[in-house]
């Protein structure tokens, strides 16, 4: 504990000489009462102490993560990764836009089979929902009937004649009729069963926003899956199979009519594939060098090792086998240029492969439809994007064709690139078998676009609840509302969260099913778990702390401006927005900071709720890529460093993303606090 | 201005006056009455929304923990600690449910009856009653250091520090401690309490930071860590609830008049004897509701003790079977008592919570476990805030001098 005190306090009682004061014991001139303020102040200087210690312990990881991230970027090079790595890039490209261009296909055909489809879909809609509800009479059949088949497969085995399987046989013949005797009032049971089941209504609830079947199907629908109550029915119930047929036929109709569109995308896949397999060609020696490397980079290490092993053990025998082992390391620092010769041998043959692809790709390209061209929605919208995907495809193979024509394995990895690989690098992948990757982005942009909706829709609520509750309500009202916002800054973090995943998520999807709500950016959304559900949540999360303040802030204005307002002839809101709120502007808008101070930092929602997945958001979709799942860069640290060893590279990056959360931190409190030291001078 | 504003004579009614300006109905009236009514609108919004969330929550979780027949509630689930759901049916169809503890008991008795369709479901059995106490545990060390460390703090700030640069400073770092995520406070307690902090110990770890040896015995002072433990997760826990202490405190602290301390002071005490007598004594409520305030913030925390402290699974409850680590402890030799309880992981509510939710397979089987544990865990936390804000309004009621 630091003994930091305030020694020249002016009240310091040494200085007056008091006629009846009792000297007491001093030791060091130090009276008493000193070490009793020394050691409040000691405790108080704390507060500053653990703040260092905060910066010193994500410090020292951090500032540790950069040299060791800048020889593993320096490996990554060194063993030709980085040179398959473009290729890989110009891949993906590929893959953006022939997939996107593949699902607009596919609408466009399934299109033409909709009804049929709904039918089949709400037909395995209610069939899933009956088996589940009617499962134990129906798993008790299923199992009866297995059951006897076994036995019959038994007996047919038997032969009747050996005196040794007599016995058996009777056995199994009980054991036969026993069966035979109990499987038609099972049977009867769970017919009886499903038809009860059938005629409720929860059973053939497809979901808020589910296509429904047309009526004239319902019948049918009913028919088989009653047909289905019979286990060992091996076909399926004739309505089935010719919905099934129909929407067969309309679709290879469909197709027909699409040919060209078909033909466009076939060879789209077609074009790419001697791009592909050069890289997969490539991939193998580039992993065999990164083991070489690897190796070598260790071998010094694994030699340290046996040799303390041998000089703790006491035991000779074991010490000798261990010296053995450590002489066995061997420290050869591989040829690298050897080694990477065989990338520069690519480098035509990837020329040669890349021109004609590009060229090929473009006449591709301009034959698929506009989105004026197909009907459905979603089409247009894939379309829409491959054409943005065709320009990032351009791009990528421009660039990666210059990476690659100057690509060199000795060329050092500069200070900037591996700084910017960390704060700028788009991948963050961990234990994977080609390369490692720690790059920001795709965390960053997670939490950005969380704590962006969630302060969009947070702060008109908590402002204008706070003007309400200050200046308009009344005071029972506010008696009532003011520990109402309290209790929900009460609610822990982690219970929101499981709200979100529970019963927030699937709400949140079946309402984006609604047709009127169509317009919305993203809807309908296919997933649960997204940045949206989780902005909602943290909003509702940051409520509590943006309205208290405020509230304090509207509180902190004099009475004298608004008496002044209205004795003007002001009407009550005109004091409120034209004098109140323009005073308490700097106390608003840093509760706003605070507020994404919060919202930033929470880990537990959006770590349940976000959807987890490790990729920058798609932002062709426009403003839908909120209803895209992200990973955060609270939810990371969460997730990932109780699984990693101490000390290893990928723990001291998830150090480092703490640090870059505690500088946000820092910055937003300051500019929070400078905001308010201008408010105070009013 | 042309027209004269007279006072209106107080006994006229409002009937007889015409004020000339005054207009019922005009569009900047009707203009205020809507907006006034959509600030009203959003305000209840936010109500309904909490109030729809507490009761949903409610709705599920209540069957799970009252029961329609004597006690009224599900002793169980406060009795015994998660476990494995095991659901399956025997052979002639009849269906059980049952905690795995009760399964392996249960298979004992019948070794005979043939098992089919067994399922496990992990967590979803058993009870709640070890993640309560870890929690409870949690939060108790925690109170008790931040306390400490907090009310020292607000004594200092309130009653002996004066304008300084010491002082800035230690407002900006109390200031900027409040601002740090939760999951920050988790790595830094990571690094510092469990990799880092000094233990005494006979035999130093080969990754301590240094050791020192200590005069005249054996052991050595090795800045080892303290593991994950409880003691790690509480310390980590403190430090992140400072600066809300801190405050609670401080406010308590000044709510007393300067009167007591100068009569006190005047009549010949000393420093630390006013503050003592006729400052602190009075300022007990205060700091009570600040330990309670304190309690409702860290029991929810989830991201500080995950690493810290908490552990999914946990046979036994905290005070049966202490491990007793013959080389690493707290503050004492070898192997004692009090030094292997705290050097123990918990299981703490909400990170239970987190894992049902979370990392386990949902279905039907698990959900009386996910709603019963959110029930429960949100009662608590909530009683605790109603309690502290309730006990604040009637302190500050109270406390007029």
């Amino acid at each position: 504990m630091s003994h930091s005190g305030n020694p020249d306090s002016p009240s310091s009682p040494a200085k007056e000489r008091l006629v009846f004061k009792r000297r007491g014991v001093q030791i060091f001139g130090l009276g008493w009462q000193d070490v009793i303020r020394i050691f409040f102040g000691g405790n108080a200087s704390l507060a500053i102490i653990i703040l260092i210690l905060i910066c010193f312990f994500l410090a020292k990881e951090a500032f540790l993560f950069f040299p060791d991230h800048h020889r593993d970027l320096n490996s990554y090079r060194q063993s030709g990764q980085e040179f398959v790595g473009f290729m890989g890039e110009e891949v993906t490209a590929h893959t953006n836009l022939y997939s996107s261009a593949n699902i607009a296909y596919f609408a466009e055909v399934n299109r033409t089979s909709r009804v049929e489809d709904t039918i089949l879909r709400s037909y395995r809609s209610v069939l899933a929902n009956v088996e589940n509800r009617s499962s134990k009479t129906w798993g008790r059949l299923e199992r009866e009937i297995d059951a006897l088949e076994e036995v019959e497969d038994d007996l047919s085995d038997l032969d009747p004649e050996t005196e040794e399987d007599v016995a058996e046989i009777a056995s199994l013949t009980e054991e036969k009729r026993r069966l035979e005797k109990e499987i038609p009032p099972l049977r009867e049971k769970l017919k009886r069963e499903v038809n009860t089941i059938l005629s409720w209504d929860e059973i053939w609830d497809l979901g808020v926003g589910a296509e429904e079947p047309p009526a004239d199907s319902i019948p049918g629908i009913r028919e088989a899956v009653l047909f289905e109550a019979f286990p060992d029915a091996e076909e399926e119930h004739p309505f089935i199979e010719k919905t099934k047929q129909i929407s067969k036929e309309k679709k290879a109709a469909a197709a027909a009519e699409l040919a060209e569109f078909k033909e466009t995308i076939k060879g789209m896949q077609a074009v790419v594939r001697p791009l592909k397999d050069l890289e997969r060609e490539l991939k193998e020696p580039a992993l065999e060098n990164k083991k070489e490397i690897t190796s070598f980079s260790t071998a010094p290490e694994r030699r340290d090792a046996w040799l303390k092993g041998a000089e703790a053990t006491r035991d000779p025998e074991e010490k000798a086998r261990m010296l053995a082992r450590a002489e066995e390391v061997v420290i050869k620092e591989p040829d690298y240029a050897a080694i990477n010769q065989v990338f520069y041998d690519a480098i035509t043959r990837h020329a040669s492969i890349a021109a004609p692809l590009e060229v090929e790709m473009k006449t591709l390209f301009d034959k698929l439809p506009t989105p004026a061209g197909v009907v459905t929605k979603s089409a247009k919208e894939n379309l829409k994007r491959a054409g943005v995907f065709y320009d990032r495809f351009q791009e990528s193979m421009a660039s990666n064709r210059k990476k690659i024509r100057e690509w060199s394995h000795d060329h050092p990895v500069t200070v900037v690139e591996s700084v910017s690989a960390f704060l700028v690098g788009k991948n963050w992948t961990t234990n994977s078998s080609w390369h490692d990757f720690y790059g920001l982005l795709p965390l960053f942009t997670g939490s950005l676009l969380i704590s962006i909706i969630a302060l969009t829709v947070s702060v008109p609520f908590s402002i204008a609840a706070a003007i309400y509750v200050n200046q308009l309500s009344s005071f029972r009202e506010q008696s009532f509302i003011k520990p109402a916002i309290e209790f929900i800054g009460a609610i822990p973090s982690v219970v929101l969260g499981f709200f979100g995943i529970l019963v927030f998520g699937e709400a949140l999807r079946n309402i984006s099913q609604v047709e009127w709500l169509q317009w919305f950016p993203g809807f309908p959304m296919a997933e649960r778990l997204t940045i949206l559900n989780a902005g909602l949540l943290l909003a509702f999360m940051a409520v509590p702390t943006i309205f208290t303040l405020t509230e304090d802030a509207l509180n902190n204005v004099p009475q004298a401006f608004t008496e002044n307002s209205l004795a003007m002839g002001a009407t009550k809101l005109q004091t409120v927005f034209r004098v109140v709120v323009p005073t308490a502007v700097s106390g608003v808008i840093a509760a706003v900071l605070l507020g994404f101070g919060r919202i930033i930092g929470e880990t537990m929602v959006v770590l349940l709720v976000a959807g987890n997945k490790i990729k920058i958001p798609d932002f062709t979709e426009g403003l839908g890529v909120v209803t895209q799942p992200a990973h955060t860069m609270t939810g990371i640290i969460a997730q990932e460093l109780g699984e990693v060893d101490s000390g290893s590279l990928h723990w001291r990056a998830l150090f480092m993303v703490g640090m870059v959360l505690f500088v946000i931190s820092l910055l937003v409190n300051f500019a929070a606090q400078r905001v308010l030291k201008k408010f105070q001078k009013i | 201005m042309e027209v004269s504003t007279q006072d209106p004579p107080l006994d006229a009614s409002a009937e007889t006056m015409e004020n000339p300006l005054y207009k019922k109905h005009t569009a900047v009236k009707r203009r205020d009455a809507t907006i006034s009514v959509l600030l009203g609108v959003a305000t209840y919004a936010i109500l309904a929304c909490a109030a729809f969330i507490f009761l949903d929550i409610m709705r599920k979780g209540a069957p799970v923990v009252f029961e329609s027949s004597f006690p009224f509630v599900n002793t169980e689930f406060f009795t015994q600690s998660p476990e494995s759901l095991i659901t399956f049916e025997i052979e002639d169809g009849s269906y059980f449910e049952m905690g795995s503890s009760e399964f392996y008991e249960w298979k004992r008795e019948n070794p005979e009856t043939r098992i089919v369709e067994e399922h496990a479901h992990p967590y979803s059995g058993g009870g709640i009653l070890g993640p309560l106490v870890g929690t409870a545990l949690l939060t108790g060390i925690c109170i008790v250091v931040a306390l400490f460390i907090g009310l020292a703090t607000a004594i200092f700030l309130n009653e002996y520090s004066s304008k300084g640069k010491f002082m800035d400073m230690l407002r900006l770092a109390i200031m900027n401690l409040a601002g740090v995520p939760s999951i920050v406070f988790g790595l830094f307690g990571l690094g510092l309490f469990c990799l880092v902090a000094p233990v005494i110990t006979d035999v130093p770890q080969e990754r301590a930071l240094f050791t020192i040896p200590i005069f005249f015995t054996d052991s050595y002072l090795s800045f080892e860590g303290w593991g994950t433990c409880m003691l790690a997760g509480g310390f980590t826990l403190a430090v992140m609830i400072l600066p809300v202490i801190i405050a609670a405190c401080e406010e308590s602290l000044k709510a007393i008049p300067m009167g007591f301390r100068e009569a006190s002071l005047a009549l010949g005490a000393t420093k630390w004897q006013s503050i003592s007598k006729s400052v602190l004594p009075y300022a007990f409520p205060g700091m009570l509701t600040a330990s309670i305030l304190g309690i409702t913030r860290v029991a929810g925390e989830t991201a500080p003790i995950m690493f810290t402290a908490a552990l999914a699974h946990k046979d036994k409850l905290p005070w049966q079977d202490i491990p007793v680590n013959k080389n690493a402890n707290f503050l004492a030799q070898s192997g004692e008592w009090t030094s292997g309880f705290v050097s123990q992981s918990v299981q703490a509510m909400p990170y239970h919570i987190y894992t049902v939710a979370a990392r386990i397979p949902q279905n039907e089987w698990t959900r009386p476990m996910q709603y019963g544990s959110v029930f429960v865990f949100m009662v608590v936390v909530m009683l605790f805030a109603a309690l502290s804000i309730f006990l604040r309004t009637r302190y500050r009621k109270k406390m007029k001098w």
